[in-house]
């Protein structure tokens, strides 16, 4: 603990030093799995055009949800992509966790005088997430077009703020699900449980009934991931309360996920080997 | 090895109830699925309303908001029942070797690992789709047809069961080529749902799509053994239609895999001398 503190002393500079050095590790060994990265390309361009083809054989029987147009829904769905597009490059190995505290390899992190959470999260960063940013830039780009929002640096900045604090809350709930795996043994399924809301998240709130609403905004805050960060874009005449607040409730809800992995991480106890 | 040897019969099914004993031992796991099934439920469920509720007509693709709910949560309860990360195991023994071990073993490996992961489908059989299809009859008080189909249901399933095997035991070992399993499963993954009528009803596809569907197995998985169960205009004959179809997909799947893997097995002796 007391070197824990200590390099929280070393500052935002030495951090983002390291994080450099250990990236271009990481995309140093990933380069020699070329095939490997080519197919995972693949697997996640597929995966999105799916995804885009369930959503458009949808609309292709109902024209709109909850007076919710085609276009606009689109919005959401690229929005979301954009959202989760952090949690996939640079969050990706709390996947990790629940194998490496099953196998005893965790132990390793515990020994370096950095921070725990960024030593072991800094360690990944997939590129296959890229992939998925751009195809989200390229409908976001389409629906954005189609509902004639201006193109200004303000919006574009609004944009900018808005996928930011939408990303941290996926980031959080992951963060969140993937630090049951220092209690919990083989706890892959929370992770894939947590990891399928992105899937729900691009729908607007307001399908579901107030009891749902209240859980899905407050308790698992999925509403965040697209819906009230973009309603500023889509609906600029009807901005709530929340979509001002998110940033803030970005911010916060990323602590908490922060200190509950370190909780986690702290009670980690090795295999005993 | 010369005295006594294990009848076929015996020496696989001590697989099967090894698997059996091993899933039973992830108990916390079985209740997170089975909780993070039913706050799916609940999306798809509201998803659907609120899709239906802005459709000008009720009845859609011959679907009303009813059939497509016991559809999709039925085919959801099927969906995870049949996820049991085979491509993951496989992937993970040819890339650590650990396949050499099996090689040795005076068994066949395909056999081996169908019978070793027999036990966990029965037991995510027992555990997800068996409670979710009770939940479903009971709510919609007889909704759901239950007669003679219930008899051709479970022989439907037993060869769901085989060619979602065979699927993935293909995928499986197409990862020994490309050191890629995280990228070859999620093409599976999005291809089977998508095209499988799981995420959404077959119905709601365009004709061209569906036409092509139908040279595909994977309809044969999950839309045959649905469509038995949901759909009350069905006759004898169309159900012997559908068996001998799904027939036809286990035997040619069974063909392709062992054909596949024979060869793949020549080369992994090259390669590992």
């Amino acid at each position: 603990m007391e070197k824990q503190n200590k390099s929280l002393k070393k500052g935002l500079r030495f951090y983002m030093h390291l994080y450099r050095m250990i990236l271009i590790q990481d995309l140093k060994s990933k380069m020699s799995y070329r095939a490997d990265f080519i197919i995972s390309t693949i697997g996640m361009i597929l995966t999105n055009l799916s995804g885009f083809a369930a959503f458009w054989i949808l609309f292709r029987n109902f024209p709109s949800i909850k007076g919710w147009s085609y276009h606009e829904i689109l919005f959401l769905y690229g929005f979301s992509l954009l959202a989760i597009t952090p949690v996939q490059c640079f969050f990706d190995n709390n996947w990790s966790i629940y194998r490496m505290v099953y196998t005893g390899d965790f132990i390793k992190y515990c020994f370096r005088p950095v921070n725990l959470f960024f030593y072991f999260i800094s360690e990944v960063f997939d590129i296959k997430g890229v992939g998925q940013f751009i195809f989200g830039v390229g409908v976001l780009a389409y629906a954005w077009n189609k509902l004639r929002i201006p193109c200004t640096p303000i919006y574009l900045f609004v944009l900018l703020m808005s996928v930011l604090s939408a990303s941290l809350f996926m980031i959080s709930l992951m963060n969140l699900a993937a630090a049951t795996g220092f209690w919990i043994m083989g706890s892959a399924y929370v992770m894939i449980f947590a990891f399928k809301f992105k899937d729900y998240a691009r729908y607007p709130i307001t399908i579901f009934n107030p009891v749902f609403r209240f859980i899905f905004t407050f308790i698992i805050p999925i509403a965040f991931v697209a819906y009230y960060p973009s309603l500023f874009l889509v609906r600029a005449d009807e901005v709530p309360l929340l979509t001002y607040l998110s940033p803030i409730l970005g911010i916060m809800f990323f602590y908490l996920s922060y200190k509950v992995w370190m909780k986690g991480a702290m009670s980690y106890s090795g295999t005993g080997s | 090895m010369s005295e006594t040897r294990p009848s076929f019969v015996r020496k696989y099914l001590a697989l099967t109830k090894a698997s059996m004993m091993e899933s039973l031992a992830f108990r916390t796991s079985i209740f997170v699925t089975i909780l993070g099934n039913l706050v799916y439920l609940i999306m798809i469920y509201f998803l659907w309303q609120a899709i239906y509720a802005s459709s000008p007509t009720p009845i859609v693709n011959g679907m009303t908001f009813y059939d497509t709910m016991v559809y999709l949560v039925l085919a959801a309860a099927m969906f995870n029942f049949l996820e049991c990360f085979i491509v993951w195991s496989l992937g993970r023994d040819f890339q650590s070797g650990q396949i050499v071990v099996s090689l040795t073993k005076p068994i066949d490996y395909q056999v081996f690992t169908f019978f070793a992961v027999l036990g966990q489908y029965i037991m995510a059989f027992l555990t997800t789709f068996l409670p979710t299809f009770i939940i479903v009859c009971l709510m919609t008080k007889g909704g759901v047809p239950l007669g003679i189909n219930l008899i051709f249901l479970v022989i439907s399933m037993v060869f769901s069961v085989i060619i979602n095997f065979c699927v993935d035991f293909f995928v499986g070992v197409i990862c020994f080529y490309t050191q890629s399993i995280w990228g070859i499963n999620v093409m599976k993954e999005v291809v089977v749902a998508l095209l499988s009528g799981a995420a959404i009803p077959l119905a709601f596809f365009p004709a061209v799509l569906r036409k092509i569907i139908r040279f595909l197995p994977f309809h044969a998985i999950y839309n045959t053994p649905l469509q038995i169960l949901t759909d009350e205009s069905l006759t004898l004959t169309n159900y012997l239609e559908m068996l001998i179809n799904q027939v036809f997909w286990v035997v040619l799947m069974i063909g392709i895999t062992r054909i596949f893997w024979n060869a793949s097995k020549k080369f992994i002796t090259v390669n590992g001398g």
